[in-house]
């Protein structure tokens, strides 16, 4: 469609100009005619890129410096974000199960149809990424396309506009006055107290305040840019790092993907009392605080994960809790869970001859890699086997059920004076739950009358009590996000408390034209004009100055 | 800006973008999968301790067909599945069949009386403290990867087989 974008005043608008950006006047001849109030948007002035006949890159550009299409876009993501919060998230899950499965056991049918559809993992896929990344550019190019047009049209106004300019503003008023020139300069001193900008020449006034204001929504946008980089950039390897470590009490464990060794020295637990406890919560442990005092190390030499002994250098110490990470350069070391079943690790019993009642021993047996022979007196022992979690299996035989010492099982070939040549086996159940279980004295036969192998005391059994469960996170992006969403702010501040107002004055030989504009508070807009002219010599009631289509 | 700067401006805009969400949305399509590493990819490389002290990479057995399995004592399919991974290699072994059997982290005495009772050939690697088994992603045991001679995974098989299940598995890795 052709557009004649020549203003009757002489100036050439470019394309898509709706008003005059030099005098104001509407440029649509439709629109010239008529007496409605103006659409004031970008102070009417032509968005960027608007061609009359656009490229493919053109096209593009136009599409995504559509606000329609931004909207439809935000709208989207924000739908597409929702349907991730139908099921909990995979990520949230730390074992390593089969997804498949526990979304189909779960939740049913639906479950594994929202697994099969990825909206398991919404957050990461492609699609998501995508409308991602398609606001990110619709941010940057609507902004671009608007903020510059307005910055020309904002930064070269002309003083005296277009009387129909004037006529179809939200706040005018016609008058007329004896001195012109006097007018004017009582207006603008009112104007000026009132903390406005005027400039003028003899016919017309142009007083203006606040304009900043209207840089709010494009330094939000900025901020939102930065943001948005800010979480693409945690794609960087050696960003970011979640992982999680389990640390029983007075070990020191390997932090994977890092060279970072963290030891738990010690682990400390409190429970509510039942008095301050909800009734039906009575009775139940409820953590009240716990606490991991770990010491971060890092690692010099030797740490791969079948290295026997690491060079390790301690760089930092802390009593993580809840709330408290360590933290070390970037890294932190978050409290996240604790259990407090008790992992034997190793005990010392003795040798006990029942008949003479004769002890031997104690000697050290490990729950992990066990030394296999000892020297007991006259009597030697000989590990032959040993089980983490005893159990028979199908066919009778003894059997483990895992690799962690559960209900662990020792068998020992004992030989010496008055047993066979071969030794005697002699099955040890170092935890007493087990040994009545199993019935380890049956299981023994003979040789239970005449020896025992038992601990003396609880000084001879060590074990962890606690066995604490760490976060470790790096997430070099954050100072980033912060500074955009510190920018967003900085920007919505400056759109939401400060209104960008203006007042244009015309004078025609004795008679006075003035349109006002703001983009909201239209009462305080009033008020300003009606002080002014009231400064003038003229008393208006503020809402006579309303043009219509005022609510505030 | 005026209108020359206009079009430089555009396609450097353009062009950032299809660079930064080409790389984001590439990341996604082509991120590591959360489970086990599967047909075609390049199985995680590890060095590792044998029963007898040697010590074995992965690297080393590149230009053969190996089955790949990771067992425990203290799991009754894989305990089953041993034996018949001995016949199996046993039977293909003149063939150029490897087969690399990794204890899911047990202690030496078990390990040692386990294989001792068993009387198997093959190499039996020591895994440490979870390291390989997590690198595989192992949700299961066993979990069996058959490896083509090109260093690339051929087959998965998480669960305990059937001899019958090997063979035919091994019969396909031969003829890669």
């Amino acid at each position: 469609m052709f557009q004649n974008t020549k203003c009757e005043c002489g100036h050439q608008n470019p394309t898509g100009t709706v008003l005059c950006e030099a005098c104001g006047k509407p440029l649509d001849e439709k629109e010239a005619g008529g007496t409605d109030l103006l659409e004031m948007r970008y102070d009417g002035a032509a968005r960027r890129s608007q061609k009359a006949d656009p490229s493919i890159i053109d096209q593009v550009w136009n599409f995504f410096s559509s606000v329609k299409i931004a909207v439809y876009l935000i709208i989207i993501t924000l739908i597409g974000a929702s349907l991730g919060t139908i099921y909990p998230q995979e990520d949230i899950f730390l074992s390593n199960m089969d997804m498949a499965s526990y979304y189909k056991d779960t939740y049913g049918t639906l479950g594994s149809i929202y697994y099969k559809l990825g909206l398991s993992h919404t957050y990461e896929s492609w699609w998501f990424i995508l409308l991602l990344v398609m606001i990110g550019t619709s941010l940057v190019i609507c902004s671009l396309d608007r903020v510059l047009p307005l910055y020309r049209a904002l930064n070269k106004q002309q003083i005296r506009k277009h009387e129909s300019f004037l006529q179809r503003q939200k706040a005018v008023y016609t008058g007329a006055t004896d001195n012109g020139e006097e007018f004017i300069a009582l207006f603008a001193k009112q104007a000026k107290k009132r903390h406005y900008k005027v400039t003028r020449t003899e016919d017309a006034l142009l007083a203006e305040k606040s304009r900043f204001s209207r840089w709010g929504p494009y330094i939000n946008h900025i901020g939102l840019i930065v943001f948005l980089l800010a979480v693409l950039a945690r794609a960087i390897p050696s960003w970011q790092l979640d992982e999680y470590v389990t640390v029983p009490e007075g070990d020191t464990v390997r932090i994977e993907n890092t060279d970072f060794f963290v030891k738990n020295e010690k682990f400390t637990v409190q429970y509510y009392k039942d008095e301050e406890l909800p009734a039906e919560l009575r009775g139940t442990n409820r953590a009240k605080l716990y606490r991991t005092d770990a010491v971060l190390y890092r690692c010099l030499a030797d740490c791969g994960p079948s290295s026997p002994e690491p060079k390790l250098e301690q760089v930092a110490s802390h009593d993580i809790e809840v709330n408290s990470p360590l933290e070390y350069k970037g890294l932190k070391l978050y409290q996240f869970d604790y259990d407090s079943t008790p992992v034997l690790r190793e005990v010392s019993p003795m040798l006990i001859d029942k008949q003479t009642g004769k002890q031997y021993g104690p000697f050290k047996l490990a729950m992990k890699n066990p030394q296999t022979s000892y020297e007991l007196g006259p009597y030697k022992l000989e590990l032959r086997q040993n089980f983490m979690e005893f159990a028979i299996g199908e066919d009778g035989k003894p059997i483990t059920k895992s690799r962690d010492p559960k209900a662990p099982a020792f068998i020992f070939l004992i030989k010496g004076p008055g047993l066979s040549e071969e030794g005697e086996p002699y099955i040890y159940f170092p935890m007493q739950k087990d040994k009545a279980a199993f019935s380890q004295d049956k299981l023994n036969k003979g040789i239970a009358d005449r020896f025992e192998i038992k601990v003396g005391s609880m000084t001879d059994v060590k074990f962890v009590e606690f066995t604490t469960f760490l976060n470790v996170r790096v997430d070099k992006a954050m100072p980033y996000i912060w500074t955009g969403l510190a920018i967003s702010m900085i920007g919505l501040i400056m759109g939401a408390y400060w209104q960008h107002r203006r007042i244009w004055l015309r004078l025609d030989g004795n008679a006075v034209t003035i349109g006002a504009h703001t983009n909201k508070n239209w009462y305080g807009m009033r008020a300003d004009l009606a002080a002014a002219l009231k400064a003038a010599g003229i008393q208006v009631d503020p809402k006579s100055l309303d043009n219509g289509g005022n609510r505030t | 800006m005026r209108g020359s700067a206009r079009r430089p401006v555009q396609i450097i805009i353009l062009l950032g973008v299809l660079l930064l969400g080409g790389y984001a949305i590439g990341k996604t399509l082509f991120a590591s999968k959360e489970g086990l590493p599967s047909p075609g990819d390049t199985p995680p490389a590890f060095t590792l301790s044998t029963l007898d002290g040697r010590t074995v990479s992965l690297e080393e057995y590149k230009g053969k067909p190996v089955v790949l399995n990771f067992w425990g004592s203290f799991c009754p399919p894989c305990v089953k599945e041993m034996p018949e991974f001995e016949r199996q290699y046993e039977k293909w072994k003149g063939e150029g069949l490897e087969i690399l059997a990794v204890n899911l982290s047990e202690d030496n005495l078990t390990v040692q009386n386990f294989v001792a009772g068993m009387g198997l050939t093959y190499p039996i690697l020591r895994d440490v403290d979870k390291d390989t088994e997590r690198r595989y992603k192992l949700r299961q045991y066993p979990t069996t990867f058959f490896i083509r001679p090109d260093g690339k995974i051929g087959e998965v098989y998480a669960g305990g087989m059937k001899e019958a299940d090997i063979d035919e598995r091994v019969q396909r890795l031969l003829k890669d």
